[in-house]
């Protein structure tokens, strides 16, 4: 068990950086997520971690041990890759014991143990099957047998779900936060998932362009995010974001478009409005028209069109009777969960 | 099934001509190698009573030591090839070392006649006295197995997914521990095809061994040759020499084939 330290850690390919002055802590035994869109240096992060890659600038320690210049080996990590790297030219049982091979535990010893892993991840039954011949499912577990069977010090897992089937994505999501909280290893875990950053997260690092854009629990950088990139990148639909100016409690846009979003009056300012906290209704002098329906079961998701603005808005079934492609609409927020940030930097505005 | 039609008729009767074309010179050494002498002067004579005087004459003249002595060249200079060039070949593949000038460099060995490499060599067994021994003949046959062996195998080794190998490190293996336990045994078929591809190159070179170790260190095809003697040609007795020397790579060339041509695309393809 150790926390790990990332201080001023910088990481750059010839001229380009990927990851610049990363600042990072992971605690004891929590899940941290690194979220972010591709190239945005979330997994240079944890291959730096790793060992795979070497830091250019900074240290990183893991507990009280500086690992910046050590060989993964010698890390005390284990890690779970995108593409799951099973060996195949191992069985399972073989593949789960692998790691063991490298520490002094005798053969017969690690084999046992391996089989107890494969039985406690349902993989009893295939023991001696070679990787090729196992499910997407079961080749995820085999490789995460392998990453608990050394009982490391801390936990990688590099996009391991984005290869699984939407259904096995979400079972196996559910098992891996119950493995982590059972096992209580500290976990750095990447992902470009937001969905997946919230639902198995303790602490959230947004990255943009090798930056940390934000760091908090899960629900503060989904209530408070810092700038217009975190409100946009994090939640399903995105955000809204509408320049304009508030008097009233009104916000109006130069294209003539009114949202009632309460809170005090400012002359330009981008208001963000999450689709759940937007509400629309049928009105003959509405200042928006809806353009699509998108039915997702009990509820649907409405983008309207007005002026240069495509808005997205989360409706209920039981008013979705009267909405319809081509309706006029008024549109309407929940003023607490309004959101303000400044339009020129896209910094949130403290309330 | 359908009735074949004129492309597969064309085929069938090309295969055939082909398979005709290649077996006809093994055939002839084959019927050659049980004729007398006075036979020998009518190729097309198919039915005779064979006689067993050439391969008494042949296995007298010790032409197993030759072929001993051959075996014992290839599997060392195979061996050697095998480790120099698989650590070589995975250096390219992984870290293009050498820039991209290596793969194609390496195969520009191969244009320079062997005829002009051979002085040197002959110069230096002369200095350290290892004239007529096999180690100069060893050192010969891997300055053309071993850039073969080397460009067969980049291919081989650029197809195994590094995260197989960072993946070994992470769980607490040193850089040649993963290389030997993890990427190594992904290549073991072409391992295996170069093994016998250079093992056949290095059994059938005459040159070299005729000039290195031309006494009584012969190997197999310079004892072949041993059969054009100050009398003649001793057509007979060479002809059964000649058969001990192409089953082995008959047979090999059987396993390999369909190998040797993935690996010469999987670095063909490449460039």
């Amino acid at each position: 068990m150790a926390s790990v330290t990332f201080s001023g850690v910088s990481k750059s390919f010839g001229s380009t950086t990927v990851v610049s002055d990363l600042d990072l802590e992971l605690a004891d035994g929590a899940m941290t997520v690194l979220v972010g869109p591709s190239g945005c240096g979330k997994t240079t992060s944890l291959r730096m971690l790793a060992g795979l890659e070497q830091v250019s600038e900074g240290t990183i320690r893991i507990g009280d041990r500086d690992v910046t210049d050590l060989e993964p080996k010698e890390r005390d990590i284990a890690m779970v890759f995108q593409n799951y790297a099973l060996y195949p030219h191992l069985s399972v049982r073989e593949n789960i014991a692998f790691p063991l091979r490298a520490s002094k535990v005798a053969r017969s010893e690690a084999l046992k143990r391996a089989d107890a892993i494969a039985e406690s991840l349902g993989l009893g039954s295939m023991l001696s099957r070679k990787p090729k011949d196992l499910s997407g499912g079961q080749q995820q577990r085999v490789a995460i047998g392998r990453a608990i069977i050394r009982e490391p010090a801390v936990f990688l897992f590099d996009e391991p779900l984005s290869n699984l089937d939407t259904k096995l994505r979400v079972e196996t999501r559910t098992e891996l936060l119950r493995m982590q909280r059972r096992l209580g290893v500290t976990t750095l875990y990447v992902t470009h998932d937001q969905e997946e950053a919230m639902t198995l997260s303790d602490r959230i690092v947004v990255m943009r362009d090798g930056r940390v854009a934000q760091v908090g629990p899960p629900e503060e950088v989904y209530r408070r995010p810092a700038d217009t990139f975190v409100a946009t990148f994090m939640g399903s639909p995105k955000m809204n974001l509408i320049d304009g100016a508030v008097s009233g409690g009104e916000l109006r846009t130069p294209s003539g478009l009114r949202i009632t979003v309460g809170g005090p009056d400012a002359a330009l300012v981008t208001v963000g409005i999450r689709p759940d906290d937007l509400s629309i209704r049928p009105a003959a002098d509405g200042t928006a028209k809806v353009e699509l329906v998108e039915l997702l079961g009990p509820r649907a998701i409405v983008t309207v069109q007005a002026g240069e603005h495509r808005l997205t808005s989360v409706v209920g079934s039981a008013e979705l009777a009267d909405i319809r492609p081509g309706v006029s609409v008024e549109l309407q927020s929940r003023p607490r969960e309004v959101h303000r940030f400044d339009p020129k930097s896209g910094v949130r505005l403290s309330e | 099934m359908k009735r074949p039609g004129w492309l597969d008729i064309i085929r069938i009767a090309v295969l055939t001509a082909a398979f005709v074309f290649v077996l006809f010179p093994i055939a002839w050494v084959a019927l050659a190698s049980f004729k007398t002498p006075t036979q020998m002067s009518e190729p097309f004579l198919l039915m005779f009573s064979p006689t067993g005087e050439n391969w008494r004459a042949v296995l007298e003249s010790g032409i197993f030591a030759a072929a001993g002595r051959s075996a014992l060249v290839g599997v060392l200079t195979v061996s050697i090839s095998l480790v120099v060039g698989s650590m070589g070949a995975y250096a390219i593949a992984k870290y293009r070392a050498g820039g991209s000038l290596t793969r194609f460099g390496m195969l520009a060995a191969q244009v320079v006649p062997p005829a002009v490499m051979v002085f040197p060599f002959l110069t230096m067994a002369h200095a350290l006295r290892m004239t007529d021994t096999l180690v100069p003949v060893i050192f010969a046959h891997l300055s053309f197995v071993l850039p073969l062996v080397t460009w067969f195998l980049i291919g081989f080794f650029e197809a195994v997914p590094s995260s197989l190998e960072e993946q070994a490190r992470v769980d607490g293996f040193s850089r040649w521990q993963a290389f030997r336990l993890v990427v190594l045994p992904q290549v073991y078929p072409g391992i295996g095809a170069a093994a016998i591809f250079g093992f056949t190159l290095s059994w059938n070179d005459l040159f070299y061994g005729l000039i290195l170790a031309p006494g009584n260190a012969a190997i197999l095809p310079v004892a072949i040759s041993n059969f054009n003697t100050f009398r003649g040609v001793q057509i007979g007795a060479m002809s059964a020499a000649i058969m001990i020397a192409i089953v082995p790579v008959v047979v090999a060339s059987f396993f390999i084939q369909r190998r040797l041509v993935q690996g010469i695309s999987g670095g063909a393809v490449k460039y």
